[in-house]
């Protein structure tokens, strides 16, 4: 027991709390980022129905293929878990691919989003066409905003990775950039349940 | 490079997590969860309040799956739990203060 205080009071990234204050810090980021988009989402909510001119949400909303992407950014959250787990056991060469992966199927993610964005623009709903517009474009806007922010942070990783400067010893970076990743999976569950699935 | 987070320092600020077996039964669930989801939207004749709950209760399911497993909550130290849970309680609240001041609402007829 006084051994692992001693070893605890050595390291400098541990506080009083005996946790990490980067991963403290990342779950503290992470609870203003639920108040954020629970601004967000509840706007959009307040104004659902209230707009008085179109198009309207089930005019324009592609279900089939917002469920397509909706479910690559769930299994990306797989393979991010994946790859921490690749990194925690030392096994390099799959932690690379998973990682790459993930980007990957982050980067796909967003390439759904700027087509539905321009197939909407293209349908006549802009930012200031309507209510819905407006708080639909906000909300989802920032939210690819922030996978597009996780896509380049796993990149980094991934190269990181590939020039053999992360290690089972970095486990804990990795593990941070997945939780960031995680938290924009679950905020696209509440939106794609929320925006897209509700009539 | 830095690599504080050896083993012996972790030992009180890294647990054990999921194994690779959990984190595959959990995304077949989640996958599942799903297409139930995306599937109660094309049964024929299911009334909107009941498709409304089942949206909710499934995404609830989801979200609370990826929270305990992917990012480990059920793990780790119950003081993360606090710094996640109690924002996530605040935009809750955000959201239906916001709905009830506008005169919105998901499950009654408006007025």
């Amino acid at each position: 027991m006084a051994a692992e205080h001693a070893a605890v009071a050595h390291d400098p990234n541990i506080g009083c709390t005996g946790l990490d204050h980067r991963k403290m810090g990342m779950w503290a980021f992470l609870g203003s980022e639920c108040m954020f988009f629970g601004s967000l989402i509840g706007t959009y909510l307040a104004y659902k129905g209230k707009s008085i001119s179109g198009p309207g949400p089930h005019q324009i909303l592609n279900i089939p293929l917002t469920s397509v992407s909706a479910f690559v950014l769930l299994m990306s959250s797989l393979l991010m878990v994946l790859a921490l787990a690749a990194v925690q056991r030392g096994d390099m060469k799959w932690a690379k691919i998973w990682l790459f992966l993930t980007a990957t199927l982050g980067a796909a993610f967003v390439g759904f989003q700027c087509f539905e964005f321009t197939h909407f623009v293209h349908l006549g709903l802009t930012l200031q066409t309507n209510l819905f517009g407006s708080s639909f474009f906000v909300l989802t806007g920032f939210h690819g905003a922030h996978v597009t922010g996780g896509v380049i942070w796993l990149l980094s990783m991934w190269w990181l990775a590939m020039r053999g400067r992360l290690g089972p010893q970095d486990s804990l970076k990795v593990e941070i950039c997945g939780l960031y990743w995680h938290f924009v999976d679950i905020v696209w569950i509440v939106i794609f349940a929320l925006i897209y699935l509700i009539p | 490079m830095e690599s504080s987070h050896t083993a012996p320092s972790a030992g009180a600020a890294h647990q054990e997590h999921a194994s690779v077996h959990t984190y595959l039964r959990v995304a077949v669930v989640l996958a599942i969860l799903t297409a139930i989801e995306i599937g109660a939207l094309y049964v024929p004749g299911l009334p909107p309040h009941i498709l409304v709950t089942l949206i909710i209760i499934f995404g609830t399911m989801k979200f609370a799956l990826v929270v305990a497993f992917f990012m480990h909550l059920r793990y780790d130290s119950k003081l993360l739990t606090a710094l996640f849970v109690g924002p996530l309680m605040i935009a809750t609240l955000i959201i239906l203060a916001i709905m009830a001041l506008f005169g919105s609402y998901l499950l009654l007829p408006r007025t």
